[in-house]
């Protein structure tokens, strides 16, 4: 019951915000990749494994073509539907230029000015650089259009009140680039930048509040009420530790589902290792595991 | 002649106690299949251990041990897995979803593989390692978004990511032991990611 009147006084706030931002703010955020830069698709494939693009935007169970739009995702808000990011000019991203593209990942905000749902990981894809947009857009245009038309979010209200997220945007969200900490090793900061950027991590394994916003305080501590009703274990050093894991056979369970003691990973876990992790080169693997062990000291 | 001759009572005295703890173990087997499947479970995955830490590169490679637990493996896939799983038995601990009986038929393919692939890593145990984590081989597999959509993503056109044929046992004998290990690791994790209660 608390829970209740906790969401509603936090929609109220998260209204208000956004309708004074709206007025304060204006809508359009500046997006400006330099569209000098050379994308290699090779490389935005390999950044799309990283970055799970595939598992959400493609229903495979359901026989769905690439990236023609993604199997039902229910959450505690309702029910959404990755889009189909294909190509195709009338129901993908045919039309859109690079700088839409950024802006989308980074911002969260559609070409027409519209807020996205969190559900899509801009919150942390708005670490990815230059280059890594660059080369993600030259891979997306290899990918066959599809003119299956993406279907609508479905959400209860009071999230079905699109407007409102520009006040959670405002309240929640800052698009924040990465930097590397200098005083830590190549390693970490890499495996830092996978885990906290594309790789997103934490959206399924950092709590969240009644808003859906991470809880950075609780970081990577795990988390009930995920799609499906499952709950993602901790994944903070200490808690690896104490579970047997290591630099060598996190980096090697992430290539091949395996645990430290005979068991395999399964369940969201098992669809991640299978469409993202188990596609990365070993140095990305052992950096991950070298970041979330926080193994630099021992070095 | 005594009644009570002890060289008589023993043998039926020992009849008896095996008579009632087979009546025992089958009664447990009755109501205990989820505990059979269980414990089976978890031997596979003590030595699925045992051969993970090979591949791991902390333990020394042993073709003898890895033949032996892949063996062991490969003889509890198939029927002997599939036959633990009678329809709605999901009481008690277990974590088996009903997916399984609404796809009994992807169910028995991944048993059935499980028998297959750690029998083809039992085969290719003695085969020069190959690439794969810690031989050297810093690879991570390759496919672009538009030429080879997914890799894995159509299973059922005979050919896998790694251009494999998938059923001439012949062939997965000549596999790499990291190759066959890989395939069966991914076997369980498919399972267990489909079939498998969400932890």
């Amino acid at each position: 019951m608390r829970n209740i009147y906790l969401v509603a006084a936090a929609v109220i706030v998260a209204v208000t915000v956004g309708a004074a931002a709206t007025i304060f703010r204006g809508n359009p955020v500046p997006e400006n990749v330099v569209a000098t830069l050379e994308g290699d698709p090779d490389r935005g494939a390999y950044f799309a494994r990283l970055a799970g693009c595939i598992a959400c935007h493609t229903n495979e169970s359901g026989g769905g073509d690439l990236l023609a739009g993604g199997p039902p995702l229910k959450t505690p808000f309702g029910t959404f539907y990755g889009p189909n990011i294909t190509p195709d000019p009338a129901t993908g991203l045919g039309a859109w230029s690079l700088n839409d593209f950024a802006r989308a990942l980074r911002h969260g905000i559609s070409p027409e000015g519209e807020p996205y749902y969190p559900a899509f990981p801009y919150t942390f894809y708005s670490k990815f650089t230059d280059q890594d947009i660059a080369d993600l857009w030259a891979a997306m245009k290899t990918v066959p259009n599809a003119d299956t038309p993406s279907k609508p979010q479905d959400l209860k209200f009071p999230f079905d009140q699109r407007w409102a997220l520009r006040g959670w945007q405002n309240l929640f969200f800052d698009s924040e680039t990465f930097q590397d900490d200098p005083t830590r090793s190549e390693s970490w900061n890499r495996g830092k930048y996978i885990v906290t950027g594309p790789a997103h991590c934490g959206a399924c394994h950092t709590p969240r509040n009644p808003l859906g916003a991470s809880d950075a305080e609780l970081a990577l501590h795990g988390a009930g009420g995920l799609p499906g009703g499952e709950r993602s274990p901790p994944i903070t050093p200490s808690v690896l530790g104490e579970r047997g894991w290591t630099e060598n056979n996190l980096a090697f369970g992430l290539r091949f589902g395996t645990k430290p003691n005979g068991d395999v990973l399964g369940g969201s876990m098992g669809e991640v290792i299978r469409d993202g992790t188990s596609w990365l080169f070993d140095e990305d693997l052992r950096a991950i595991a070298h970041y979330l062990l926080n193994n630099d000291d021992t070095e | 002649m005594k009644i009570f001759n002890l060289k008589v009572l023993a043998p039926v005295g020992a009849l008896i106690i095996v008579a009632s703890t087979s009546l025992a173990f089958a009664h447990g087997g009755a109501t205990g299949i989820v505990k059979e499947r269980m414990d089976l479970m978890a031997s596979v995955g003590k030595s699925m251990k045992t051969i993970t830490e090979m591949f791991q590169g902390e333990k020394p490679y042993d073709a003898a041990i890895v033949r032996q637990a892949a063996s062991f493996i490969g003889n509890h896939g198939g029927e002997q897995m599939t036959r633990l799983f009678p329809e709605g038995s999901i009481q008690g601990p277990s974590e088996s979803l009903p997916a399984i009986w609404q796809n009994w038929q992807r169910f028995s393919e991944l048993a059935d593989d499980l028998t297959k692939y750690a029998g083809a890593l039992a085969a290719a145990a003695d085969n020069p390692r190959g690439p794969g984590m810690g031989s050297g081989m810093n690879q991570g597999r390759q496919g672009g978004l538009g030429a080879s959509p997914m890799g894995r993503r159509n299973p059922m056109m005979g050919q896998s990511a790694d251009g494999m044929p998938m059923n001439d046992p012949a062939a997965l004998a000549q596999m790499s032991p990291n190759a066959a290990f890989a395939r069966v690791t991914q076997t369980c994790s498919a399972c267990h990611t489909q079939f498998r209660k969400k932890q």
